[in-house]
C-alpha cells in the first residue's frame, strides 16, 4: 500500500462517513425482510454477502418468498441494478492501471452511495493510486455496515410474530425508493405504465407479463422525454 | 416457508447479475464506450421495474385484483410518509402501522 492509496483512503473515508448513516436502516430493513420470508440466520447472510446490493435483494426477496420462477427473479435483480451500468461507464476512466482482479472487487463493491460521493475526484484526481484508495474505503465501509446492520435485521425478526407481515418491509422498501425517482414527469409516466402493464399482463405465460411491463415502462419514460424535448 | 438447496443457486445467479452491471465498463475500462441513446433508456429501468412489482403486490389479494385491501392502504401511507418526512424510518413505521390497523379493525 502507497502512501497516496492510505491519503486517498483517509480522504474518502471522511467524505463518506456522515452519509454511511443513510445505510443503517436499509441494512436493518433488508435483514428484517430476510427472516420475515423465511430465511435461516445462514441462508441470509449468504445472500447478503453474495449479492451485496439493497435494491435486488429487497426487489427479488417477495419473488423467492412467492416461488416465481428463477429466470425472473435473476431478470429482475439484473434489471434493477441496470443504472449501474451508467455508473460504471461514468467512473471506468478512474480505475486506469488497476489489475482486472482489483477491478472486479471495485465492480462487486459499486453502490449509489460510493458512486455520488466519489465520482468527481474518481476522475480529477490524477495519482492512481490516491483513487483506488479515495474508492476502496468508502466502498468496504459501506460493506461492512451493511453486513453488521442486515445481521441485526435478520437476528430481530427471529424474535418478531409471523402475523406482523415482516415481509411487506420489502414492498415499504421499494415503495421509499421509487417515489423520489418518480417526481420527475418521465420518469412518473415510466412507473406508471410499468406498474399497470404489470397488473394487466398478469395472466401472461411464464410470468413474461413482469418483463413486457418493464420494457413498456422503459419505452414510455423515453418516449416522454422525446416529446417534452421536442415542446420545448 | 423454508428452502432447500437451490436457494444457493439462485444467490448466485442474482449476484451474477448484480455485479455482472457493476463491474461492465470499470472492467471493460477505455475498450468499450455506452451509446447515449442507451445511457437515456437506462435511465428509466429502475422506476419501471420498482413500479412493476410494488404495483401487483399491492392492488392483487391472492392472484385477483382487489381496490380496498390492507396492502394498498398500507402503500398509501408509506408514499406519504415518503413524501412529507425525512425521517428514513417513518415509512416502515406507518406502512406497518397502517397494515395492521386496517387488518384488525376493519
Amino acid at each position: 500500500m502507497s502512501p497516496s492509496f492510505r491519503e486517498g483512503a483517509r480522504e474518502g473515508f471522511r467524505v463518506f462517513l456522515p452519509l454511511s448513516v443513510g445505510l443503517i436502516p436499509w441494512a436493518l430493513v433488508t435483514g428484517m425482510t430476510m427472516g420475515g420470508v423465511g430465511f435461516t440466520p445462514l441462508q441470509a447472510m449468504g445472500m447478503n454477502v453474495i449479492v451485496f446490493a439493497g435494491t435486488a435483494q429487497l426487489g427479488t426477496l417477495p419473488l423467492i418468498a412467492a416461488g416465481s420462477p428463477v429466470w425472473l427473479i435473476v431478470v429482475t435483480a439484473f434489471v434493477l441494478n441496470l443504472r449501474f451500468i451508467i455508473f460504471s461507464a461514468a467512473l471506468a476512466r478512474g480505475f486506469h492501471g488497476v489489475p482486472r482482479a482489483g477491478r472486479w472487487l471495485a465492480g462487486h463493491l459499486l453502490t449509489d452511495g460510493v458512486f455520488a460521493t466519489c465520482l468527481e475526484k474518481m476522475l480529477s484526481h490524477e495519482d492512481p493510486h490516491w483513487r483506488l484508495g479515495y474508492y476502496l474505503a468508502p466502498s468496504l465501509w459501506s460493506w461492512l455496515l451493511w453486513q453488521v446492520f442486515a445481521f441485526c435485521g435478520v437476528m430481530a425478526a427471529s424474535s418478531i410474530p409471523k402475523g406482523w407481515s415482516l415481509e411487506f418491509m420489502a414492498t415499504i422498501a421499494l415503495i421509499v425508493l421509487l417515489v423520489p425517482v418518480a417526481r420527475l414527469r418521465p420518469m412518473l409516466l415510466a412507473a406508471v405504465t410499468g406498474g399497470v402493464l404489470a397488473v394487466l399482463l398478469r395472466g401472461m405465460p411464464l410470468r413474461l407479463g413482469v418483463i413486457v411491463a418493464i420494457v413498456g415502462g422503459i419505452a414510455a419514460g423515453f418516449a416522454a422525454e422525446r416529446w417534452q424535448g421536442e415542446g420545448r | 416457508m423454508t428452502y432447500d438447496w437451490t436457494l444457493w443457486i439462485v444467490f448466485i445467479l442474482i449476484g451474477l447479475a448484480t455485479t455482472l452491471p457493476r463491474g461492465s465498463f470499470i472492467v471493460l475500462g477505455e475498450r468499450a464506450t455506452l451509446p447515449e441513446g442507451l445511457q437515456k433508456a437506462l435511465r428509466y429501468a429502475p422506476a419501471a421495474a420498482l413500479a412493476a412489482i410494488v404495483v401487483p403486490d399491492v392492488v392483487m389479494v391472492g392472484g385477483a385484483v382487489e381496490a380496498l385491501n390492507p396492502k394498498l392502504a398500507a402503500a398509501i401511507a408509506a408514499v406519504l410518509a415518503t413524501q412529507l418526512s425525512r425521517n428514513p424510518w417513518l415509512p416502515f413505521i406507518a406502512g406497518m402501522g397502517v397494515l395492521w390497523a386496517v387488518r384488525h379493525f376493519l
